[in-house]
């Protein structure tokens, strides 16, 4: 052999890993600003394949970084202004230690600042990237905006990101681009779809925070701070996709500058803007007012490789969204002040429905509960005194309901004190053989136009009578008497007309039948007839493989039916029960 | 006042109607082993020392029962008007509460002299100081001159108020990431401020000067986890679930908490007291001493039985002692015949590799089908470890010392459930759900929160006015 003995750990994996505190020397950071800079430039820590190479012999777990990015970190200009605000914070710890004011004023103003707007663009060179990585940004924001101002973070973080939260509200009513709503008991998840990419996040219920112990503030302000400044130009855009001011501004200033002083109640003026935009009531402005569409068909060019028949598909999906979009127009709502209203207000001014509060829960009413076109009043207490005639009173989960079901739904099932009908997830998607609970066929038997609610009354209508009938059972008897008269009759009838042609004539030319030739039936006993030697001309391979799949979803199948005969029992005993309850009431 | 001149008019003003006890211990006259003790304190000077004795303490009580001398006090302080009987009817019938309780009596403070201040409630943690401060900012004040935070509110206001007016400063402070003003741009825009210096610039150029930024590389494009952001809860987790999917949910939960208990009861048993009947006895640890001791003397016996009967058997065929390898040179002809040895050997060998591989001609099939084998093998071995890759990609990383453990499952009971959305209670966190979710994919590593450690021990001292009291 010959050569010099190969030195261990010099080539290879290991020197394509650096652990992390190697990393912190090599940048000159500290830990945390370390981390902060890792967490900014969207670099990862990696776990190596070997680690025991990685680690130079060592099983010791240990965080790695790839060295590649580590060299490329250094190249970043953040990084010196981290070491110029460490520098800071000595200096001006210094001057105030010797009680040097002035010096301290003057270090303060030249308080070393940094901007994340290169990174945006670095990490995000096309904006469909941006709007893909959108859903932690608003997650982050809009869960940042309910924090409290006490400490747990910067007060300017949390104005920053309610603003930027409630700018993308609006951009969402402007654009009514929501789809999805999911009341959870950890907080209401929302889907939008902006410019065709469905964007999910979820905010948390208002005054709900207690500050869990085990979270890493520090690190979650950190993708905070990154987030902002991503979130805010991602609404610059959007804005501007849509010929909207950015700041916006609410549409008919004048109008609400005639009436200032209901603001000045609030806030000062630069926060009762914000405010009013929160409100989320008033429309935006556009930078183009817009002029009367003209409904100008949009040409349509079939895609390569489309048939008819997806192209029809594809109308027909349009058009349900369209009407999906407009869902409350023409609808004025009222909250009550019981009901949370920020959900409610946006999730209704998204599909168009008026809304309006008391006017002293927010600003931002724009009419009185007195209203007399007012179509429906959102209450959530289980009786409504001083009810106005022509309004429906409902309970919030209607709106929600209603908007996954993408249609109006009947508002019996949701009167005040009435028990509601559970709220589904929007968000699970069957498929075929799952199991379907009743509730959600019910829905889908309205979304295709057809009405279930029949069944459900006629079967009220036969407990009915069936209590009935154990009041009076008398009553039946004499009837099936008669009943029972009646058919000896019919009987005696047949009889004799049996008799009558037997007598006339023994033998007889009958008309012949015409046999209809079910073709559908016969091609579907052909496609079967082919299935089945397919199956037999099948390798043997690929005959275990289809037999395993098929099982697979027998399975599914009978689950799906267990599960159904197991509702069914539930809900008879349930139904048992309530009836007991009311013979009870009743003796 | 008169109700206070009655309740006096019980006790009198001379020193033995007080205190009865005071008149008979003046004829105490001290201890009698001494002879001090003995005399019969007579004389002139004792008796004007007895007077000038019983005088002083006649004055203090009058000064603790009036307020000063009673001859010097003014007749309205001392005496007051009967007026006669308008108020004799109203005492008639106040009469029972008028009088005071003779406890209540007992326990009314009867000295005129006030009880000592209690200075420590009135004083003020740095009262002087800030008293001090207070008035210097007074006197400014006057002058026109208001502390800074008051200063920057005022400015605040105003400049709400009216827009700026006047030259505005040479250079506005650049407005940070985070404050809540800040303004934006379309940074996806062709001409955006970001870049707009550099365009059209010689791209060598800007390299040279280090004005173009390092590209990022593409590979960091990739998310390490192709996890969604935001996980929607099961549909068992709605606030008004059907009864399937919360039975589900529920489930899921309770194999959870099966898993848990599982592992506790695990510990639990292994650390248990052992009972009476597994406890050691004095036997059992006697035989754990003499563990492997007994058993290896046993042992070697019988070796050694072995080897002698080895030794009795092993003589008879007595072999000539060999004798020792001789170190030393090799002859000629050893080295010769050696080297013959290993050349046959070599011809050997090369012969029937050879022949071997004649006749491999004739395994031709038998060795294409175990190449074709080995081929599947190989097939077999890959598609295994790409499923095993594919399915440690859905899990999060070991990043660090500490591995990720999945938050708990958020859940509500039955009877927990919500009738209503205002009577909704949330289950769990949104910010503990965020946080586990940036660890789930991998994005940061799981850590657990720095202890913090003492550097000196705590000294625990009783102080005296807070002595703890037993009784």
């Amino acid at each position: 052999m010959g050569g010099l003995e190969k030195k261990k750990y010099q080539r290879g994996s290991a020197t394509n890993y650096i652990t992390r505190n190697k990393a912190r020397k090599k940048l000159q950071l500290s830990l945390p600003d370390f981390r902060r800079l890792c967490i900014l430039k969207g670099i990862y820590p990696h776990e190596p394949r070997h680690k025991k190479k990685v680690n130079k012999g060592s099983t010791a777990a240990r965080t790695f970084y790839l060295l590649k990015d580590i060299k490329f970190l250094l190249h970043e200009p953040i990084v010196n202004k981290f070491r110029e605000y460490k520098i800071f914070v000595r200096k001006l710890r210094k001057a105030y230690g010797k009680s040097e004011w002035g010096t301290a004023e003057r270090l303060k103003d030249n308080k070393p600042t940094y901007k994340l707007d290169h990174i945006v663009k670095e990490r995000y060179p096309t904006f469909v990237d941006a709007l893909r990585d959108l859903d932690d940004a608003l997650s982050m924001c809009f869960l940042f905006s309910t924090f409290p101002r006490t400490g747990k973070c910067h007060v300017q973080t949390i104005q920053l990101c309610r603003r930027l939260a409630v700018e993308f509200l609006n951009y969402v009513i402007a654009s009514r681009s929501l789809r999805k709503v999911f009341l959870s008991i950890k907080g209401i998840y929302y889907q939008a779809e902006v410019l065709g990419q469905p964007i999910t996040w979820i905010t948390p219920y208002t005054f709900a925070h207690d500050h869990p112990t085990d979270v890493d503030y520090r690190v979650m302000a950190t993708f905070t701070e990154f987030y902002t400044t991503l979130l805010g130009f991602v609404n610059f855009r959007l804005y501007h996709s849509l010929n909207l001011h950015y700041p916006p501004k609410i549409d008919g200033q004048a109008e609400v500058e005639v009436k200032p002083a209901e603001g000045k109640e609030y806030a000062m003026d630069s926060e009762s803007y914000l405010e009013k935009l929160s409100a989320l009531s008033a429309s935006l402005a556009r930078v183009v007012a817009p002029t009367q569409e003209d409904d100008v068909e949009m040409d349509e060019f079939p895609v390569e490789g489309e048939t008819a028949e997806q192209m029809d598909a594809r109308r027909k999906e349009q058009e349900a969204l369209e009407k999906h979009k407009k869902l409350f127009e023409g609808l004025r709502f009222f909250l009550n002040r019981e009901v949370p209203r920020e959900p409610l207000a946006f999730v209704i001014r998204c599909f168009g429905g008026q809304v309006s509060w008391d006017k002293s829960l927010c600003i931002g009413a724009t009419y009185d509960v007195s209203d007399p076109s007012i179509t429906h009043q959102i209450v959530d207490r289980p009786r409504v005194e001083q009810q106005v005639v022509g309004r429906y009173y409902l309970q919030p989960q209607w709106v929600f309901d209603s908007v996954n079901a993408k249609l109006c739904l009947p508002v019996a099932d949701y009167f005040p004190g009435v028990l509601l009908p559970p709220h589904l997830s929007p968000f699970v998607t069957e498929q075929e053989g799952d199991y379907i609970p009743p509730e959600k066929l019910k829905l889908l038997a309205m979304q295709r136009g057809e009405d279930p609610g029949e069944e459900t009354e006629e079967e009220e209508e036969e407990e009915e009578e069936e209590e009935e009938d154990d009041n009076d059972k008398d009553e039946e008897e004499e009837e099936e008497d008669e009943s029972e008269k009646e058919e000896e009759i019919k009987l005696k009838k047949m009889e004799e007309q049996k008799a009558q042609s037997n007598k006339a004539l023994p033998v007889k030319v009958t008309a012949g039948k015409v046999r209809l030739e079910d073709k559908q039936r016969l091609e579907q006993e052909q496609q079967s007839e082919e299935k089945r030697l397919a199956i037999m001309m099948m390798k043997k391979r690929e005959k275990y493989l289809y037999k395993k799949i098929m099982f697979g979803k027998k399975r599914k199948i009978r689950e799906a039916n267990k599960l159904a005969a197991k509702r069914k029992a539930h809900d008879t005993a349930l139904k048992e029960e309530k009836k007991k309850t009311k013979k009870a009431r009743r003796a | 006042m008169a109700a206070v001149a009655e309740s006096l008019s019980f006790l009198g003003l001379t020193p033995s109607a007080r205190d009865p006890a005071t008149a008979v211990r003046r004829r105490n006259r001290g201890p009698r082993n001494r002879k001090k003790g003995w005399k019969r304190w007579a004389g002139p000077e004792a008796r004007l020392g007895r007077e000038i004795g019983d005088f002083l303490e006649d004055v203090t009580l009058q000064q603790r029962v009036a307020g000063g001398l009673i001859a010097e006090q003014p007749d309205a302080g001392l005496f007051f008007v009967d007026t006669g009987n308008a108020e004799k009817g109203r005492k008639r019938k106040n009469k029972i509460r008028e009088k005071p309780l003779h406890i209540d009596l007992v326990l009314q403070p009867d000295s005129k002299v006030p009880p000592p201040k209690d200075i420590l409630s009135h004083q003020i943690p740095n009262g002087k100081k800030e008293r001090r401060r207070r008035q210097f900012w007074e006197r400014l004040a006057q002058r026109g001159v208001l502390p800074r935070a008051e200063r920057r509110l005022q400015t605040r206001l105003q400049n709400a108020a009216a827009p700026p007016r006047g030259p505005p400063r040479e250079k506005a402070p650049e407005k940070g990431r985070v404050d809540p003003g800040r303004s934006f741009y379309d940074i996806w825009a062709d001409d955006n401020p970001l870049e707009r210096a550099l365009v059209g610039q010689d791209s060598w150029f800007l390299q040279q000067t280090q004005k173009q930024r390092v590209k990022r590389p593409p590979r960091l494009q990739q998310k390490p986890s192709q996890l969604p952001a935001v996980e929607v809860i099961a549909p068992g987790g709605s606030y008004n679930p059907t009864f399937e999917d919360h039975q589900a949910l529920l489930l899921k939960a309770h194999e959870v908490e099966v898993m848990k208990k599982r592992a506790e009861d695990k510990v639990e048993r292994q650390l248990r007291f052992p009972t009476a009947a597994e406890a050691p006895t004095a036997e059992t640890v006697f035989r754990e001493q003499c563990e492997g001791l007994l058993e290896e003397s046993e042992g070697e016996e019988e070796e050694e039985e072995e080897q002698k009967e080895e030794a009795v058997g092993g003589a008879q065929p007595s072999d000539p002692p060999r004798p020792p390898l001789r170190p030393g040179k090799k002859t000629e002809q050893q080295r010769r015949k050696e080297k013959e040895a290993r050349a046959q050997e070599l011809r050997r060998r090369q012969e029937k590799a050879w022949r071997c591989r004649q006749q491999q001609l004739f395994r031709l099939r038998s060795l294409g089908r175990q190449l074709r084998r080995w081929e599947q093998e190989l097939l077999r071995r890959r598609r295994a470890r790409e499923a095993k890759r594919r399915e440690m990609e859905g899990r999060p990383r070991r990043l660090g010392r500490i591995k990720y453990e999945d938050p708990a499952l958020e859940v509500q009971l039955s009877d927990e459930l919500a009738e209503s959305l205002r009577t909704l209670k949330p289950e769990g966190s949104v910010l503990h759900d965020r946080f586990k979710s940036l660890q789930k994919r991998s994005l940061i590593e799981p850590r657990e929160r720095a202890k913090f450690k003492r550097k000196y021990r705590l000294k625990y001292v009783e102080k005296r006015a807070f002595r703890e009291v037993t009784l």
